[in-house]
């Protein structure tokens, strides 16, 4: 391995190694405070190393794996992504001191496995990165404490793992389709080899069931179940990071996928179409009438993966950069909700909007963060969700799909009511019986006004953002 | 009659089929997992027989690791199986119904 190449792999090194020295620290008594510290030392060194690294060139493994401007500017979310993470987890609550070093173990190598996806180019690679980032996540959701009240945690943990291995195994059969038409597994050669039969039955076929094991994680509508029983079922922490980080790493491999399909194939296009309009109505219509908050978020998630997935029916590099935009500031402003819901939640339990009432007497800060997320989701004009919304709309428009641009704008109507129920319990409620003010300590404080800022700062200036990444994108097929 | 590609991708496509309308309809969660499993194992026998008929070797290897993946998949919901029979002393899906409001 010479230096440069080193070099190009130095953020998955930097994490891979923090997992190791988690897996050490598995191995003693409750070394709970150890393993947080170190976890959040990796991911400092990661979103270092990932910095560092912005602008590696190389394909490693022969082949497999390309580290180009695109997975270098992805790796830098994923990282700042599990520092933001672990700054929200603070103490566990809901985590039994034996097992919490399994869990930060856990945890590092789900974000390993994102950060591997971004840069595979051969199906081999591509589907073990994305087992590797699912399968502890599986592990992670049954790891909460059990309690009276709370005994859901293994249900849900049985029907994440069961949705997702039925999407994997989908997506397995649509790969060994696409295998099949061109005898290959490595991408770039797949996506030539694949032109010439690109409208057959059996290619499309292929493509769409490829597509499911993305879905699935993405929780686009006829893959969604899971989505509100793991949000529900699962500590605050785990829905936390279940619901920002993969999603990010679907959208990516999906960009590469659907960079495959030439920009007039209808087929795909149709279908895309289809299942953004169903992901809204579903999530969005359900959401109305949810009176847990995270499964109002798990709903809203759903409608969301909509939104994104419109970024990808104009099958154009401004619709891909625009759903990856709109996919960056979701996590984004979910993060902030889940601030909130950790915070207001001292011990771990589940939040109902109701509990939300009088926030703003009880800690400001929350209120404002959760004020700035809720609005971001909602769309409403100074943050990031607003502006990902119009440059995903515009995109498709350009490319004539006026009947979804309305669909989406009515679901972005239906969608402002139940966010505004949450602002109005947060700012206007008043809090029921005598509850005393949350202390926030300086992580969360800092993670807060980090979260703000960058909601603020993406929606003020999206410019540099979306520019960097459809240049990224533009890079993304061409021999290195 | 010799046996050609289409012989080895209509019992594929049969045992994925099988696999996918277990999963669906079956109530038990261990025979469920066993009707993931069939999905799993038909997408390597279509591999398999892609990669004998185009005379490459990388549908093997891919075989492989679908395998891999197979167990460590196996060795997770098994886990959590046995954490769920723990609690709640059944495994029937339709006893599992906690989530719904």
């Amino acid at each position: 391995m010479t230096t440069s190449s080193f070099m190009a792999f130095l953020p998955e090194l930097v994490l891979l190694s923090g997992a190791l020295v988690l897996f050490v620290l598995t191995l003693g008594e409750s070394q709970g405070r150890q393993a947080r510290i170190a976890a959040l030392l990796t991911a400092l060194a990661t979103v270092a190393a990932a910095a560092l690294c912005l602008g590696q060139h190389a394909v490693l493994f022969s082949g497999a794996y390309r580290v180009d401007a695109f997975s270098q500017l992805l790796k830098l979310v994923f990282a700042s992504g599990l520092a933001f993470i672990l700054l929200l987890s603070g103490r566990l609550p809901d985590i039994r001191d034996q097992i919490k070093p399994e869990y930060f173990l856990f945890l590092t190598l789900s974000v390993s496995g994102l950060v591997m996806l971004v840069s595979c180019v051969d199906l081999i690679t591509l589907v073990i990165a994305l087992e590797l980032s699912s399968y502890p996540l599986y592990l992670m959701v049954p790891m909460r404490r059990e309690r009276e009240g709370q005994r859901s945690q293994m249900e849900s943990a049985i029907k994440y793992v069961m949705f997702g291995v039925a999407a994997t195994g989908i997506m397995l059969f649509g790969l060994s389709y696409l295998f099949g038409l061109t005898g290959t597994t490595s991408l770039p050669l797949l996506i030539v080899r694949l032109q010439p039969v690109i409208h057959s039955p059996p290619a499309v076929v292929g493509l769409a069931l490829a597509f499911c094991g993305l879905y699935y994680k993405l929780a686009v509508f006829p893959f969604h179940f899971w989505t509100p029983d793991v949000y529900q079922g699962a500590s605050n922490e785990t829905a936390g990071l279940i619901a920002s980080l993969p999603k990010i790493g679907a959208v990516a491999v999906l960009v590469r996928f659907v960079s495959l399909s030439p920009s007039d194939n209808q087929v795909i296009a149709l279908l895309l179409t289809g299942l953004a309009m169903a992901s809204m109505f579903y999530g969005n219509l359900i959401a109305l009438a949810q009176k847990d908050f995270k499964r109002l978020l798990g709903f809203s998630g759903i409608a969301h993966a909509g939104y994104a997935v419109v970024g990808f029916v104009s099958l154009s590099t401004a619709g891909y950069a625009a759903a990856l935009y709109y996919i960056v500031g979701y996590m984004l402003m979910i993060l902030a909700c889940f601030v909130v819901i950790c915070q207001v939640s001292r011990d771990g339990t589940n939040v109902a909007i109701a509990e939300l009432a009088g926030l703003h007497r009880r800690s400001p800060l929350l209120a404002l963060t959760l004020v700035v997320g809720v609005f971001g989701l909602a769309g409403i004009p100074p943050f990031v969700g607003f502006m990902g919304k119009l440059t995903l709309l515009t995109s498709a428009l350009a490319q004539g799909h006026l009947a979804l641009v309305i669909v989406a704008m009515i679901n972005a109507a239906i969608a402002i009511y139940y966010y505004l129920r949450v602002v109005r319990e947060a700012v206007f409620g008043d809090p029921a019986g005598n509850q005393p003010p949350i202390a926030l300590d300086w992580p969360t404080r800092m993670l807060c006004a980090l979260l703000i800022a960058a909601i603020v700062a993406f929606g003020v200036a999206p410019e540099p953002v979306i520019d960097a990444l459809a240049a990224s994108l533009g890079g993304l097929n061409l021999p290195l | 009659m010799t046996i050609c590609l289409n012989h080895y991708l209509v019992v594929s496509v049969l045992l994925f089929a099988l696999g996918f309308f277990g999963v669906l309809l079956r109530k038990n969660t261990l025979a469920i997992y066993m009707c993931l499993e069939l999905m799993l194992i038909s997408s390597t026998l279509a591999l398999v027989a892609f990669s004998h008929f185009n005379g490459t070797l990388d549908g093997n290897v891919f075989v492989f690791f679908v395998l891999t993946i197979a167990a460590a998949e196996v060795a997770v919901g098994l886990a959590i199986i046995v954490a769920l029979y723990r609690q709640r002393l059944t495994v029937q899906i339709e006893e599992l119904n906690e989530l719904k409001n």
